[in-house]
């Protein structure tokens, strides 16, 4: 049983003024920025989550609030360590008991975002096995609504627009939209059966703040750019400070402009676009979700004009200060001869290709319709740029931009 | 405690200041004189003894002070393994002696008697003595297990006829003996309160090539036989390089990875020759000889003193190399291991723990220590497999499909340490090894790269030695060897390097090589050191007889002038032994050292399955 470590147990309820919700993934990327919306919002949240590596999860969320500024709404958040795989979520009867009367609405933000095969069964375990605690907390807390965050590659690949409508089986690019998939449906029939009004909320690729660049995790967009990053610095500190002889075999070399010319080919499997959104759009439309949710609907968080892979690479080129980066699609990597960078960067890569050659284009009526005059903001190069400076800036997290306790 | 001082009560008696590792020569010295107390290694202990006040200033003590030009050599050699500065204590000795000898203080001779004089009629007057300053250095090592033991005479006969005449005199005269090769094995043994002898002078050697086989005497080192050896073409299967062959064969047997092949215990030798302990002679391919190719599992005394060893010569190959497979646990090591020992793949095979195998690659402690942190937190690797072999093997393992470090990854790994510890890059290699670990290491590229990014390179990697040091050490590691899997291995220089941070005491053991009953084993005494707070890991296992069994070298780690951590180790110990015991009574198949020794001759099976 948890209760030792839990902060504030039991002691939120609605009177005190805002509505108050329950949040699983509190210390995720997603899920961060929830808390903080919700926070800032005037609502309390209770926060249900694990510790980590010897952080309890009270000491994880404060350092996230600390990262958001929020240090003096401590008292608008309750900590609780729960398991989600244990009935009750591990808690107590009588723990569990104070908890259920006390939660309007529940925010599933809880994932395992993985791609490998090999963690198939832990993403099967907290993406779909999970559920069945939570959304029984849901039904026994009388949950005003479910909302689950799922994601927008759980349609399938079709030249048509993908629907907000429940997706099906097909094939899957990885163990992530596999899970993602057989969860939406898991949490329609769970919340059918236990009379659970619901909603499934489907963002695309979600990055930094647009507004400040600020972001505590660096994966997905920034995965890409970082790795660049680090193969470029070991063909420059090659230049710079060991002749550079090794460089100049891989036709590497850095011009008077201070650019450096890296030839390395990118294989795709066909010209495509990625599909990303702001963390503070998405925060933005599950507010608008959250004050009005429609029961069983499907929310698109996507972006009407996604960038296209080339626009991204001129963007990390830019930035970088590198030339050479070329889009190659349709060859047949596994045949064509690539030099070091090139091996490593698209061994890389490899895992994301599906979202870098992707062709989706996603409706979005009922988000629409929720959100008019929520427009999504445009990734353009300064809005790139200011969310990459800023990842720099935390040296990719591994400074103090990165909260402690959310790792 | 000043500096000198510091330097010798922290030397570790592995005796690589007797052999020339390095090229750069051994203590002149030592050579001429060959008693222990002329080497560095036995002048750090008179420096000691004399601080301590435990010896008085002697004619021996004078002239192995005299002895010493102050070379450096001695330097160059340990500080490469232990970082230690001889030299410092070299000259702290001597100013110690020229001061007394300034005040006009006594030299003192000890006085001679009956049997000091009968043994130095059969040895000659040079080679038995009772001087305190001699007999200091024959007295005690690092194991905490080893009490401080001064013997009354020092002998160091030339021939299986001296020792037969000195080894009869001594059972004569009532008084106990020990015979010592380097007394490397740092379990405490080699010790007596009567007479010790030392081997040192019968380095003779001689191959029989016809016969596979080199007859060497006991003062042979495994580094100067494998030197020789290798230089004819052939390889041996030995331990530590300045442990003496014989000595180790009488201790435990040969334990080395090339055993996976070349085979343990008696398999090692083709025959050997003994003085008994009534000063007979026999060898072992005599029928009436002691049997000594029997296993006692309750342990047995000695049979008396090997003079001569027939030592087996395998062959080489001209295309042999090595890889490591690093592994995420040790459980995939070892089935990984077995397997390529069942299938007979390899020549030499061992599950290297990471603080073993960042020890043995690192120059310095310091490096060691970021490796180990790179190699466990950064890149995920509990254990790495060695694998060496002919390119037959070396392609059979490349078949099996394990990502794997080749010869020139390793080479760019070891002598691009300083750039590695801190690079930003193996952020990348971690989110490489997702869908399978270590994958990234299957990409053509990636050895190139990595050479990019470390700039592997000599000069640099000797950074962390003193300024006077670097260009011995930049040469050294200019040559192939020191990165060179298959020499590292043959030779197992940089072997002691697991002793340099702290002293080691080695838990040694053959058992079946089942992953289960190894963690088991390596659990418990990872527990009993963990509740002492005693630094512990993971040294190697070496799987012998087609994967049948293996050897395990757990290692407990002191300060070995720490006396709560002395304390705290001799608990450990008697709760591993125990440990050890209780799990040997359970199972019926583990055969821990303690009672291997003195029989290292024995045949192999009757140790491993009677």
């Amino acid at each position: 049983m948890r209760e030792a470590s839990d902060r504030g147990a039991g002691t939120l309820n609605e009177t005190d003024g805002g509505r108050l919700f329950a949040l699983t993934g509190a210390t995720g990327f997603l899920g961060s920025h929830l808390m903080a919306g919700l926070i800032r919002a005037g609502h309390r949240v209770v926060v249900l989550g694990r510790s980590r590596n010897g952080t309890g999860l009270a000491d994880r969320v404060d350092a996230l609030l600390d990262w958001f500024g929020l240090e003096s709404c401590r008292e608008r958040i309750d900590a609780v360590e729960v398991d989600l795989l244990e009935p009750r979520l591990g808690l107590s009867r009588r723990r569990y008991d104070t908890l259920c009367p006390l939660t309007a609405g529940i925010i599933h933000c809880a994932s395992d975002t993985r791609f490998s095969e090999r963690c198939r069964r832990e993403s099967m375990d907290i993406n779909v096995a999970a559920l069945h605690g939570i959304v029984t907390l849901a039904r026994d807390a009388g949950a005003g609504c479910f909302h689950y965050v799922s994601t927008a590659y759980v349609c399938p690949t079709s030249p048509s627009l993908c629907a907000e409508v429940p997706a099906g089986p097909r094939a899957f690019a990885n163990v992530y939209e596999e899970m993602k998939t057989l969860a939406e449906a898991e949490v329609a029939a769970l919340c059918s059966r236990h009379a659970v009004p619901y909603t499934i909320v489907r963002p695309s690729i979600v990055y930094g703040d647009s507004a400040t660049g600020r972001s505590n995790r660096f994966n997905a967009l920034y995965y890409h750019v970082r790795a660049l990053q680090l193969i470029r610095d070991i063909y420059l500190n090659d230049i710079e400070h060991h002749g550079g002889l090794r460089s100049r075999g891989a036709g590497i070399h850095l011009d008077d402009e201070g650019t450096l010319h890296l030839p390395l080919r990118i294989f795709i499997p066909r010209r495509g676009q990625v599909n990303l959104i702001p963390v503070d759009h998405f925060v933005a439309v599950m507010a608008e979700i959250l004050g009005d949710p429609r029961t069983g609907t499907i929310y698109h968080v996507t972006s009407d004009a996604p960038r296209t892979t080339e626009e991204l690479a001129g963007y990390c080129e830019r930035f970088l200060r590198i030339r050479g980066i070329e889009l190659v699609c349709g060859e047949e990597m596994d045949r064509t001869v690539q030099n070091p960078a090139e091996e490593v960067f698209n061994k890389l890569v490899k895992p994301y290709l599906p979202y870098l050659a992707d062709t989706r284009r996603f409706d979005r009526r009922n988000t629409a319709k929720l959100t008019a005059g929520l427009s999504t903001p445009e990734m353009t190069y300064a809005v790139f740029e200011r969310c990459m400076r800023y990842a720099v800036s935390v040296n990719w997290g591994s400074t103090n931009g990165r909260p402690p306790g959310a790792m | 405690m000043d500096e000198a001082l510091r330097i010798a009560v922290n030397c570790r008696h592995y005796a690589m200041c007797k052999i020339d590792f390095l090229g750069t020569g051994v203590c002149p010295s030592g050579l001429a004189h060959h008693y222990v107390s002329f080497y560095p290694e036995g002048r750090m202990d008179l420096y000691a003894a004399l601080a301590k006040h435990r010896v008085p200033v002697t004619e021996e003590c004078v002239r192995i002070v005299e002895s010493c030009d102050l070379c450096g050599r001695c330097d160059k050699q340990c500080c490469f393994i232990t970082g230690l500065r001889p030299t410092r204590v070299m000259e702290a000795l001597r100013s110690l002696v020229a001061a007394h000898l300034a005040a006009g203080r006594p030299v003192e001779r000890p006085a001679g008697d009956l049997l000091l004089a009968r043994i130095r009629d059969i040895v000659g007057e040079r080679w038995a003595t009772n001087d305190p300053a001699i007999r200091a250095t024959y007295a005690h090592d690092p194991s905490p297990l080893a009490l401080f033991r001064m013997p009354r005479y020092v002998i160091l006969p030339g021939t299986r006829e001296e020792v037969s005449s000195v080894v009869r005199l001594l059972r004569d005269a009532g008084v106990p003996w020990a015979a010592r090769g380097n007394a490397t094995n740092l379990m405490g043994f080699g010790f007596s309160e009567g007479a010790v002898l030392d081997l040192n002078r019968m380095k003779e050697m001689e191959f029989d090539e016809k016969n596979w086989c080199v007859k060497i005497g006991p003062g042979v080192t495994a580094f100067d036989l494998q030197r020789e050896a290798a230089g004819r073409g052939y390889r041996v299967n030995v331990a530590e390089p300045a442990a003496l062959v014989c000595a180790s064969m009488m201790c435990a047997g040969i334990v080395s990875l090339f055993s996976t092949a070349y085979g343990a215990s008696a398999d090692s030798h083709v025959d050997a020759e003994f003085v008994a302990t009534d000063g007979s002679f026999f060898s072992l391919n005599e029928k009436n000889a002691p049997n000594l190719y029997a296993f006692d599992r309750a342990g047995a005394e000695s049979p008396g003193i090997c003079c001569s060893l027939k030592v087996k010569l395998h062959p080489v190959t001209t295309d042999e190399g090595g890889v490591l497979v690093p592994f995420d646990s040790l459980e995939k090591a070892i089935d990984f291991s077995r397997e390529c020992a069942v299938r007979r793949i390899g020549i030499a095979i061992g599950v290297l723990g990471t603080e073993y195998l960042s020890s043995f690659m690192s120059p310095s402690v310091r490096l060691a220590l970021e490796i180990r942190d790179v190699l466990t937190g950064k890149l995920g690797m509990a254990c790495a497999v060695l694998v060496l072999g002919d390119a037959y093997a070396l392609g059979s393992i490349r078949a099996m499909g394990h990502p794997l470090i080749d010869q020139r990854l390793f080479t760019t790994l070891s002598l691009g340490l300083p750039s590695l510890a801190g690079a930003q890059w193996l952020d990348l290699v971690a989110a490489l090894g997702e869908d399978e670990p270590f994958s990234y290491l299957k990409i053509g590229g990636f050895a190139d790269l990595a050479e990019t990014a470390l700039c592997p390179s000599p000069s640099r990697l000797v950074q962390d030695f003193d300024p006077d040091l670097r260009q011995v050490y930049e040469e050294a590691y200019s040559r192939p060897d020191l990165t060179d899997l298959v020499w590292l291995n043959m030779f197992r220089i940089t072997s002691s390097r697991v002793g340099r941070e702290k002293h080691f005491l080695p838990f040694l053991m053959y058992l079946p090589l089942d992953h289960g009953l190894v963690s088991e084993v390596s659990g418990g005494l990872q527990a009993i050191a963990g509740a002492k707070g005693l630094k512990n890991a993971l040294g190697f296992i070496t799987p012998v007889d087609s994967g049948k069994r293996c050897i395990l070298e757990y290692d407990y780690f002191l300060d070995q002038n720490d006396e709560g951590e002395i304390e705290r180790m001799r608990q450990a110990a008697a709760e591993a032994g125990a440990l050890i015991d209780d799990l040997s009574d359970r199972t019926g198949t583990i055969r821990w050292m303690r009672y291997i020794f003195q029989q290292g001759y024995c045949r192999k099976e009757n140790l491993l399955y009677a």
